[in-house]
C-alpha cells in the first residue's frame, strides 16, 4: 500500500462542509424536538409555522443535508489522505459542489418556510410544492454528482500513477459510495424533472405511482449510502482506534461491491403495500431487498472477528473476556461501537418490514419512524459523531483535550439514552396503531388514541435528551475547530490486515464491470414495474395542495 | 464438485412447482430470470462434465466453436415466442427447457470459453447484442400478442428488458475494447 501523507491537504473545504453540516444539525434537531414535544401533547406549534412544515424541514435538513455534507467532508478527507492529496482542480470542483449545495438548499428551505412546499421530505406526487422547491433539489443532486466526479477522477489518476496496485481501501469505499449515490440520484433526478413541468402547470396531470417508484428507488438507496459511509468507518477507523488490524481487505472490498450492485432494487419494499403491483412481483422484490442482508452479515462477522482478536491480544480470556478488554472509555470507540450494536436491531427491524404481512401491520405508523431513527439516527449518525473527535482536530490542526473527550462520553450517553427512549416508544406505539406524520390529536377523545399518550410522552422525553446531545456535539465540533489547543492529531486509518487474511483478488478493482452488473440488476428490479406503470398508466392526478 | 452441487441444486429449486409457478407467471421472469438461471446452472455444472467426460469435449469441441454454435442454437430456439407457449402447455417441452438450457447451452459455452480467442469473445457478444436488439424491437413494437399465454404489456416489458441487456452488452464491449481487462485477472496481490 502506498505510504500516505501525514495531513489532509483540502482541510478548509472539509471543515466548511462539517461546519455547515453541524449548523444544520442544530436547526434540524431543534425542529425534531418541536415535533417530539408536539407528539407528546405538551407543545402546540404556533408562530406562523405548522407541524408539517416542521416535519418537512426536519427531514430535509437531517436526512438529506446533514448527511450529504458530512459524507462529502469525511470521504473527501479520506480520499485526500490515502491518495496523497487532491489537485487544485479537484479542490475547486469541491468548492463548486459546495456552492451548488448551498444555493439549492437555501431555495428549498425558503420554499418550505414560505409554506409553498409542505410536501414532507418524501416529495412524491400528488402533493405539489412550488416548482422552485424541486429546482432547489436539482442543485443538491448536482452537488452529489460533482463530488462523485471529484472522487472518481482522483481515484482514476492514482490508479494511472500506480499501475497494478490496488486502490487504497478507504478510497475504494469512497468510490463505492459515490457510485451508489449516483445511481440513486439518477432516479430522483428523473422524478423531479417529471414533477417540475407539472408543478409549473405545463402538464395537467402526473402518474402518481411512477413518482413514488422513482422516489423510493432513490430514498431507500440514499439511506443505504449513509449506511455504507458508516460501514467504511467501521472497517477503516475502528480497528485503528482499538489498536487492531483489518480482518480482511478482500472481504471488505467484496462487501462494498455487493452493497453497490445489490442495493437499488431493494427500494421497492417501501411500496410493498402499494396497490397496482402483483404479489409475484412483490415476492421477487422481497429477495432483492433481503439480498442486502448478505454483505451486512459479512460485515458483522468481520467486525466481531476484529473486536475479538484485538480483545484477546489485549489479554482477554475465555468466551467473552475479550469484550471487556476493548477501550470502552475511549469516546472514539464507544460511539462507533454503540452505533454498530444499534444496527443489529435496526437491521432486524428492516428485515421484518420487508415482509408483506408484517409491513401491513406497521405501515404508516410510528414504528417506521422508530426504525429509521435506529438505523440512520444511531447506526449512521453516532458513527459520524465518533469520527469528529479525531477528524475535526486533524483538519483544524488541533488536539482533543481530556475535558472535551469526557464531554464526548456524556454526549454519546445522552444520544444513546435519548434514542432508546424515543425509538422504543415509537416502535411500540406504532404497533398499537399510532400514525406517523400526524400532528398530536386524540381523535375527539378516542380511547385508542388516548392509550398512545403515555408512550408519546417518552417520544418527547427522548427528543429532549437528543437535543441536549445535539447541543453538546455542536459545541464539541466548533470547539475542536476553533478553540482546542493547537497540535497534531493522527488521521485514523487502519494500515495492515491480519496475517492469515487472503491476498486481495485483482478482479475487485474492475469498477467498470461492477457498474454494468449494477445496471443489469437494477433493470431486473425496475423494468417490470416501470413498464407496467407507464404502459397501464391510470388517469393522472392534478397537483394537490393540502397546505 | 462444489459448483456442480450448486448448479444441480439451482435446477432442482427452479423445477419445484412454487418456483416454476412464480417465475412463469410473469413473462419477463420466465424469459429473463428462469431461463437465465437455468443457463447459469449449466455454467456452474460444466467443470464436473469437463472432468468426467473430458474426452468427449476434447473430441467434439476441440476449437470451442461447436460449443458456441450449440449454445446459439439453443438460445435462438428459446427466444421464439412459440417455444415459450409450448413450454407452458406441454410437459415434455417444459422438460426440454430444463435439460436444454443448462446442459446444451450453459455447459458447452463454459467449455468453449477458454478455447476461443478474445476477438471471438467480442464477436460473440456482438452477435448476442444484435439478437437481443432485434428481440427488443420485436417485443416492444409488435402490434399483437406474440405469446398466447401473456398480455401485451408483458411482452413489452420483456422487450425493454432486452433493451437494457443490449445496453449492458454494449457497455461491456466498450469496456473490453478500451480497457486492459487482463490487469483484473492476474495473480492476487498484497493490499490493505
Amino acid at each position: 500500500m502506498k505510504k500516505p501523507l501525514k495531513i489532509v491537504t483540502s482541510n478548509t473545504l472539509a471543515l466548511t462542509n462539517f461546519a455547515t453540516a453541524f449548523a444544520l444539525l442544530l436547526v434540524g434537531g431543534f425542529l425534531g424536538l418541536v415535533q417530539g414535544l408536539n407528539r407528546a401533547g405538551v407543545l402546540e406549534i404556533v408562530g406562523g409555522i405548522n407541524y408539517y412544515e416542521v416535519l418537512t424541514l426536519h427531514g430535509i435538513l437531517l436526512i438529506l443535508a446533514f448527511t450529504t455534507l458530512f459524507m462529502n467532508g469525511y470521504l473527501w478527507s479520506a480520499v485526500d489522505y490515502v491518495l496523497g492529496g487532491l489537485t487544485k482542480g479537484i479542490r475547486m470542483l469541491g468548492w463548486v459542489a459546495y456552492g451548488l449545495f448551498m444555493f439549492g438548499s437555501i431555495l428549498v428551505v425558503i420554499m418550505v418556510l414560505a409554506g409553498e412546499a409542505t410536501v414532507l421530505y418524501t416529495f412524491y406526487a400528488p402533493m405539489a410544492a412550488s416548482p422552485w422547491f424541486y429546482i432547489g433539489l436539482v442543485f443538491v443532486v448536482l452537488n452529489i454528482w460533482l463530488s462523485g466526479i471529484g472522487v472518481f477522477i482522483s481515484a482514476f489518476r492514482w490508479k494511472r500513477r500506480n499501475k497494478g496496485a490496488h486502490l487504497p481501501l478507504f478510497a475504494f469505499f469512497a468510490v463505492g459510495v459515490y457510485v451508489l449515490i449516483t445511481f440513486s440520484t439518477m432516479f430522483v433526478a428523473a422524478e423531479v424533472f417529471y414533477i417540475i413541468p407539472w408543478a409549473f402547470g405545463w402538464i395537467d396531470t402526473i402518474n402518481v405511482m411512477l413518482t413514488r417508484t422513482l422516489f423510493w428507488a432513490f430514498g431507500h438507496t440514499l439511506v443505504n449510502v449513509w449506511y455504507l459511509v458508516a460501514v467504511s468507518a467501521w472497517y477503516m477507523v475502528l480497528p485503528k482506534v482499538i489498536g487492531g488490524k483489518l480482518f480482511s481487505d478482500s472481504l471488505a472490498r467484496a462487501v462494498v461491491i455487493l452493497i453497490v450492485v445489490l442495493n437499488v432494487p431493494g427500494g421497492f419494499h417501501h411500496q410493498i403495500v402499494d396497490p397496482g403491483f402483483s404479489e409475484g412481483l412483490k415476492f421477487m422484490h422481497l429477495f432483492m431487498s433481503l439480498a442486502i442482508a448478505v454483505p451486512s452479515l459479512l460485515t458483522a462477522f468481520a467486525l466481531f472477528a476484529t473486536l475479538e482478536r484485538t480483545g484477546r491480544r489485549r489479554g482477554g480470556k475465555g468466551l467473552l473476556g475479550w469484550f471487556w478488554k476493548l477501550p470502552w472509555y475511549d469516546v472514539r470507540f464507544l460511539a462507533i461501537m454503540l452505533a454498530m450494536i444499534s444496527f443489529i436491531f435496526g437491521g432486524a427491524g428492516g428485515i421484518a418490514q420487508t415482509n408483506n404481512q408484517l409491513n401491513q401491520v406497521v405501515h404508516n405508523t410510528l414504528w417506521v419512524v422508530g426504525h429509521f431513527h435506529v438505523t440512520v439516527g444511531v447506526a449512521v449518525v453516532l458513527t459520524f459523531f465518533g469520527l469528529v473527535y479525531w477528524l475535526i482536530p486533524h483538519l483544524s490542526g488541533r488536539v482533543l483535550t481530556k475535558k472535551i473527550h469526557n464531554l464526548g462520553i456524556w454526549q454519546t450517553m445522552f444520544w444513546t439514552v435519548g434514542m432508546l427512549f424515543m425509538t422504543l416508544s415509537m416502535s411500540y406505539v406504532g404497533l398499537l396503531g399510532s400514525p406517523r406524520r400526524t400532528e398530536y390529536t386524540t381523535y375527539g377523545g378516542s380511547e385508542t388514541a388516548l392509550a398512545w399518550d403515555p408512550y408519546l410522552l417518552f417520544v418527547g422525553a427522548g427528543g429532549t435528551l437528543l437535543m441536549v446531545g445535539i447541543v453538546l456535539i455542536v459545541y464539541i465540533v466548533f470547539h475542536l475547530m476553533f478553540l482546542a489547543p493547537k497540535g497534531y492529531t493522527e488521521f485514523m486509518v487502519v494500515e495492515e490486515q491480519e496475517e492469515d487474511a487472503h491476498k486481495t483478488p485483482k478482479w475487485t478493482e474492475n469498477w467498470g464491470l461492477w457498474v454494468i452488473v449494477a445496471i443489469l440488476i437494477i433493470s431486473m428490479g425496475y423494468v417490470v414495474p416501470l413498464v407496467d406503470l407507464i404502459g397501464n398508466a391510470p388517469p393522472g392526478s392534478p397537483p394537490i395542495r393540502t397546505f | 464438485m462444489k459448483q456442480f452441487r450448486y448448479g444441480l441444486t439451482l435446477v432442482i429449486f427452479l423445477a419445484l412447482p412454487p418456483a416454476r409457478d412464480l417465475l412463469e407467471s410473469v413473462m419477463a421472469f420466465h424469459m429473463h430470470m428462469q431461463m437465465m438461471l437455468l443457463f447459469v446452472a449449466g455454467l456452474l455444472m460444466a467443470p464436473f462434465f469437463q472432468k468426467h467426460f473430458g474426452h468427449i469435449f476434447g473430441k467434439y469441441n476441440e476449437t470451442g466453436l461447436p460449443g458456441v454454435v450449440l449454445f446459439l442454437i439453443i438460445l435462438l430456439y428459446w427466444m421464439l415466442p412459440r417455444a415459450m407457449d409450448e413450454a407452458l402447455e406441454l410437459w415434455y417441452v417444459e422438460l426440454w427447457k430444463f435439460i436444454s438450457l443448462p446442459f446444451l447451452a450453459g455447459v458447452p459455452l463454459r467449455d468453449s470459453w477458454k478455447k476461443i480467442s478474445r476477438t471471438f469473445e467480442v464477436v460473440l457478444f456482438l452477435v448476442l447484442m444484435v439478437i437481443f436488439a432485434v428481440l427488443a424491437y420485436l417485443y416492444i413494437f409488435a402490434e399483437s400478442t406474440l405469446c398466447n399465454n401473456y398480455l401485451m404489456i408483458d411482452q413489452q416489458t420483456v422487450g425493454w428488458g432486452f433493451a437494457f441487456l443490449v445496453l449492458c452488452i454494449i457497455m461491456y464491449i466498450l469496456l473490453v475494447l478500451f480497457t486492459d481487462q487482463s490487469q483484473y485477472f492476474g495473480d492476487d496481490s498484497e493490499s490493505a
